[in-house]
């Protein structure tokens, strides 16, 4: 196994490139994707590779074209839809939320929908409010969804090769502050299967549940806590939909302590999901209330100094588990 | 006649260098985002602030709108402030550059959802007809929004429901880094005919053309209805400022040394001209200077908002 450095956002290129290359099933469809590469320069290079009737410019009329990726799903094309911002998502939900969700159920299986909707979520740029939403918990509470949140590179890649492989139709969330991050990444590009958590660290006192960039705050924050004697586990669910309860539950049993960290929103979201899970699956081996930090329940404000103080970041962690280490 | 061409040549100048300015600012680092500049759009905005009445009538504009909000008469200092993250700003800061919002003036909202801001003017239509004093909703949208299921729904419903209602159309050509002819069937105006619209078309590089297209579909939508009227821009910064795909910097179409040109041709002596950009360039650096020197929104901003259900729930 041969693994080169790559950038979050070329490992995804590299796997879209791959993935074109070996099932001509494979369209891309989008705004400014085609001679443009993509706002965040995920698509670059592939319509010089395979062309524009694969990979597709389109007007911005994002009804019409997640809509016509459904219908493509359903027909024998395994289309790949880049939303620039998952909260673009607004103008096109239906199509995501009755038609893409709904299908393989209302057919009883008949229909198959190998679609995969590429956006991307996050604040902490000053984008404001309308393009910098986290709506993973938003998407994962729709039956019918697979919703992915890599983390590194190596998942992006991993995973988004699954996600073009599945016959359910996935949201895939790619934060914006992770596109230049660099990792390691196996230059065959092997899945990742969907629905399995990952340890990013392992510690004894404390599980720190956290996807997406809230990983690399928790990671940061772990380091932090080991200095003041405190062994705090990091442990990424990857996936959102299907969640990997399992691997949460049984690393809770040895810790006895859950903090989740979310970027997602704070009331029925991602956190409270993992929290419900931890305190029905494993309560006799809880040593504390479970907790979890997520933004407060406001849109994303603008000026930088409000919108530092919505994320949630590595002091927040270490602060809220300095206070469960008390209980 | 000249008084208030003279008035608008200024203003066109003021937010040129507004944004001048605040480019300016965002090359140092003092944005918090990326601002899409109303560079090239000038006279058409200036013409839309001009013609409005902003007692009665309601403009929203799209993503790129600070030179349309400053020319509907909202507070320039506080425009500023918004973009640059301040205390002080249209909304503190919360907002920014793509939600600059001002019920207090003749503009409502602009948007960072391409094409949302079209029903919502016809929202502030139905309120202008139910009051009966006379006001229209003013929606202004770009080539690429045009495209957008939400502005064709609204532009038949505003006819079918008799709004009071102005659809502006600036073409600059480009959404983003699509060619409006690539991603557009038709062209834009036999869309606003085929829905029952009166059109009217102008090149803003031909100001007095541009001034009675505006100034005529905005009568016709307070006096009988709906109407549309598309207007040729340009794009001068690109997408954003500091796209490095910029589309022209002040080319020979500039609209502003195109209504300098008609101004001469009406006989206007150049000393007022020139006075007039210079009052406009000398205020906007003011009001941007200012606006710099302002303290920063502060993080306890959200305090007040958030509805409790936060970090740590202890
Ligand atoms: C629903 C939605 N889709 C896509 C975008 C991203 N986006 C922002 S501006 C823009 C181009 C808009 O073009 P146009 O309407 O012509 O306005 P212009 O930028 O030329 O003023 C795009 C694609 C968005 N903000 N909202
Ligand atoms: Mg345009």
């Amino acid at each position: 196994m041969t693994e080169q450095m790559m950038t979050f956002s070329g490992a995804l290129n590299a796997v879209l490139h791959q993935a074109m290359r070996q099932d001509g099933a494979v369209v891309c469809i989008g705004e400014d994707i085609a001679q443009n590469g993509g706002v965040f320069g995920v698509t670059h290079g592939l319509c010089d590779a395979f062309g524009s009737d694969r990979v597709i410019d389109t007007p911005i009329s994002e009804t019409a074209f997640v809509g016509m990726a459904v219908g493509a799903a359903m027909t024998g094309l395994k289309p790949m839809v880049e939303l620039m911002f998952c909260d673009f998502t607004g103008v096109c939900f239906d199509q995501i939320l009755n038609q893409a969700a709904k299908a393989r159920f209302l057919s009883n299986g008949k229909l198959k929908l190998p679609l995969v909707i590429r956006t991307t979520m996050g604040a902490g740029d000053g984008s404001g409010a309308m393009h910098s939403q986290s709506l993973h918990g938003l998407f994962a509470s729709i039956p019918g969804l697979i919703v992915v949140c890599p983390s590194s590179p190596a998942d992006a890649a991993g995973l988004l090769k699954s996600s073009l492989a599945s016959d359910d139709p996935v949201i895939f969330l790619e934060n914006k502050q992770l596109y230049e991050l660099e990792g390691l990444v196996d230059a065959a590009l092997p899945p990742v299967p969907l629905g399995s958590a990952k340890l990013a660290k392992d510690g004894a006192d404390v599980t720190i549940v956290a996807t997406s960039a809230m990983v690399h705050e928790a990671l940061a924050a772990a380091t932090r806590l080991e200095s003041a004697g405190v062994s705090a586990a990091v442990l990424d669910p990857r996936t959102v939909k299907p969640l990997d309860e399992a691997s949460i539950l049984e690393h809770v049993r040895g810790t006895g302590r859950l903090l989740v960290v979310d970027e997602g929103a704070p009331f029925a979201g991602l956190a409270d999901a993992v929290i419900s899970s931890v305190v029905r699956g494993s309560f006799p081996s809880l040593k504390a209330a479970p907790q979890k930090l997520c933004p407060p329940d406001t849109p994303v404000p603008y000026a930088p100094a409000p919108e530092a103080c919505w994320l949630p970041g590595s002091d927040a962690i270490v602060e809220a588990v300095v206070l469960m280490m008390e209980d | 006649m000249n008084r208030n061409e003279l008035k608008i040549y200024r203003q066109c100048w003021f937010i040129r260098a507004f944004e001048g300015a605040i480019a300016a600012e965002a090359a140092a680092g003092n944005v918090p985002g990326l601002v899409h500049l109303s560079t090239g759009s000038e006279v058409a905005d200036a013409l839309i602030g001009h013609h409005i009445d902003p007692n009665r009538d309601k403009v929203t504009g799209s993503h790129r709108s600070h030179g349309l909000a400053l020319a509907c008469g909202v507070e320039p200092l506080d425009v500023a402030k918004e973009i640059l993250g301040k205390a002080g700003g249209l909304s503190d800061g919360l907002g920014g550059t793509q939600h600059l919002i001002a019920p207090e003036s003749g503009f409502l909202t602009s948007n960072g959802i391409v094409g949302a801001q079209v029903p919502i003017a016809a929202g502030a239509a139905l309120s202008a007809k139910s009051r009966s004093g006379g006001g229209i909703g003013v929606a202004v949208f770009g080539d690429g929004a045009a495209n957008q299921g939400a502005v064709l729904e609204t532009m038949n419903m505003a006819v079918a429901l008799k709004l009071p209602m102005l659809f502006v159309l600036y073409n600059n050509g480009m959404a983003q880094s699509t060619k409006a002819e690539t991603a557009s069937g038709g062209n834009y105006r036999d869309r606003a005919r085929s829905f029952g619209l009166p059109v009217w078309s102008a090149d803003s590089v031909d100001f007095a053309a541009c001034s009675k297209a505006v100034e005529h579909s905005v009568g016709h939508a307070r006096l009988k209805g709906p109407a549309f009227v598309e207007v040729a821009v340009s794009r001068d910064h690109g997408h954003y400022y500091g796209d490095e795909k910029a589309d022209q910097v002040f080319g020979a179409n500039d609209a502003l040394l195109a209504f300098e040109k008609w101004l001469l041709e009406q006989g206007v002596e150049r000393s007022a001209i020139v006075a007039a950009a210079d009052a406009g360039k000398a205020h906007a650096h003011a009001i941007v200077t200012e606006a710099v020197a302002a303290p920063n929104a502060p993080a306890t901003l959200l305090s007040g908002w958030s509805s409790g259900e936060s970090a740590v729930n202890d």
